[in-house]
């Protein structure tokens, strides 16, 4: 094969991608990429370099203007509508502000991500414990967002990515709005989820977070790619 | 079947939750409907109304003074021997005069000139009534020969054309009144519909979003708004024909003073319910389903 750049089928390909919103506003430029299944990746850069544009490419929330994206494969460049929520199972994402519904308890706000896939009752019900478990949250499934704190709430973002046992889970800031020790935790299950062999898209701006994990990191600057090293440090200042 | 059982569920949460909005959405289909079956009523009376005119109309054939008994039974026998014809009157000479004063007995300006003629000036007079009133056609040209043309004074035809003309200005009046009624109330459905969709696209914006995120299909996007489409419609139609059906009680007595039919509304209502029921919950759904598929359209990109 003519790629150097890895394997015949990466988990996530980025060829010659770039994402203009507006006449002067620049998303990503010409951006080349090869993730493996089964990698943890972390991604930093400044503020507006276009981290979330490159989150927003992968789940089909944005359309490239120019370059293509696969996933597994799959060209989703040009994603037809009626495609998208098969590839966001395929995808399972995280925020930086959790996006629970308040008025649904833990296991109700984890149950409607399989309600709206049309999953059945008995399933719902095998799932629910399952995911939670990862999270190590089960013992509080009948709390409500407000009554748990800002990691409980993020880990139960996690466990309702999870419920389509993803190829490859995406973290947009996921410890934005947390504390050093509630963001060490979500680190651990995410370095735990990764450990059961899926691919983990981290984006942070946490210097620490990146320099403890010691894997690969993707370094943004103004849309374009500036480093991308195996075991990378955090080097902007 | 699962999934409609939770889309089911969603739109009604959804309902709950816009409770004023879902309610004046339900008001405005019902007015509307309301309009359109006035609409049918107005129809059903006029065509009982001009029934009863047309069934009124005769033609009636005088014949000169001086026509002889022969001469006017050889025309009745021709006159009868038409199938068309369903019911016959001779009138001799004196029973002519009889009526016409009758009729006339107030008129003291007739009465004294007829006085001044002392004899009878009148002829026999033959009043036909037909099956059809299109049928008064055919008796009239067959009576145009030269054979009775010679014993005949005159044939009317009643004014009764003009009657019937003169109902169907006012109740088309009527009915374009209705009519233009109907179209605002469908506009302002319109509106209201889409602004309800709107308005719970709005409120739901957080689930949506997750909804989304989560790969929900797109039906469980979408379908909770064409759901509430049709439980309005639905809900608009059953309330509406109760109404009617309790306006037609009403409406009855009133109707049976003019017609000699006791329970006319009520009678077509119940004979027709099922016709008057689908029409119009097809009518309603088709333009709720139709309004709200515009309103997601245009603010909830799926
Ligand atoms: N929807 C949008 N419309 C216009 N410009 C946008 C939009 N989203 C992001 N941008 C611009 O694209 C650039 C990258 O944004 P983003 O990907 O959100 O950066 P980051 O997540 O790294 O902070 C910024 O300059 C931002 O202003
Ligand atoms: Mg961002």
């Amino acid at each position: 094969m003519v790629e150097g750049d890895g394997n015949l089928f990466s988990m996530i390909r980025l060829q010659g991608v770039s994402k203009q919103y507006a006449e002067n506003s620049v998303g990503l430029s010409n951006i080349h990429l090869a993730i493996e299944a089964g990698e943890f990746v972390s991604v930093v850069g400044q503020s507006g370099t276009g981290k979330t544009t490159l989150v927003k490419l992968l789940i089909a929330e944005e359309q490239p203007t120019s370059g293509r994206i696969e996933v597994g494969g799959w060209d989703i460049s040009r994603l037809p509508r009626r495609d998208v929520p098969v590839l966001r199972r395929q995808i399972g994402v995280i925020f930086q502000d959790f996006k629970l519904l308040p008025k649904k308890t833990v296991a109700e706000n984890i149950a409607f991500a399989l309600e709206v896939a049309g999953e059945t009752r008995a399933r719902i019900r095998r799932v629910i414990p399952q995911v939670l478990d990862i999270v190590g949250i089960g013992e509080k499934h009948e709390r409500y967002p407000h009554q748990l704190s800002g990691g409980e709430q993020q880990r139960v973002a996690i466990a309702r990515a999870l419920v389509h046992r993803p190829k490859i889970l995406v973290a947009d800031e996921p410890t934005g709005n947390l504390d050093a020790i509630n963001t060490h935790e979500i680190i651990e299950i995410l370095k735990k989820i990764n450990s059961f062999g899926t691919t983990v898209l981290l984006v942070t701006h946490n210097r620490e977070i990146v320099n403890h994990l010691a894997k690969r990191v993707i370094t943004l600057l103004n849309g374009a790619v500036v480093a991308d090293e195996v075991k990378g440090k955090y080097r902007l200042s | 079947m699962l999934s409609l059982w939770r889309i089911i569920k969603f739109s009604f949460e959804d309902i709950a939750r816009n409770f004023s909005l879902s309610a004046m959405t339900v008001l405005i289909l019902v007015l509307m409907l309301l309009s359109v079956n006035t609409l049918v009523a107005v129809r059903l009376l006029t065509d009982e109304a001009i029934a009863n005119i047309k069934d009124q109309i005769d033609v009636s054939v005088y014949f000169h003074p001086e026509a002889t008994a022969e001469e006017l039974a050889a025309a009745k026998n021709y006159v009868e021997s038409f199938p068309e014809v369903r019911d016959l009157i001779f009138l001799s000479r004196e029973q002519t005069l009889e009526k016409f004063r009758a009729a006339y007995e107030d008129n003291e300006k007739v009465m004294s000139s007829l006085g001044e003629l002392g004899d009878n000036p009148l002829g026999a007079t033959l009043i036909i009534k037909t099956r059809e009133p299109s049928d008064y056609e055919k008796i009239i040209t067959a009576l145009s020969v030269p054979e009775y043309e010679g014993i005949i004074e005159s044939k009317t035809f009643g004014d009764t054309q003009t009657t019937i003309d003169k109902v169907h200005t006012i109740t088309g009046q009527v009915e374009r009144f209705t009519l233009f009624l109907t179209s605002l109330f469908a506009v302002i459905a319109f509106v209201i519909v889409f602004n309800t969709v709107r308005v719970a696209i709005y409120t739901q914006r957080i689930e949506i979003s997750i909804k989304k995120l989560v790969g929900a299909s797109n039906w469980f996007v979408r379908g909770p708004y064409l759901m509430e489409s049709l439980i309005f419609s639905i809900l608009s139609v059953g309330i509406t024909l109760v109404a009617i059906y309790f306006s037609t009680r009403l409406l009855d007595p009133f109707v049976a003073a003019m017609f000699a039919k006791p329970h006319l509304l009520t009678d077509y209502l119940l004979s027709h319910i099922l016709e008057l029921a689908g029409l119009q919950l097809a009518a309603v759904l088709l333009l709720t389903a139709a309004t709200s598929t515009l309103a997601m359209r245009r603010y909830l990109r799926v």
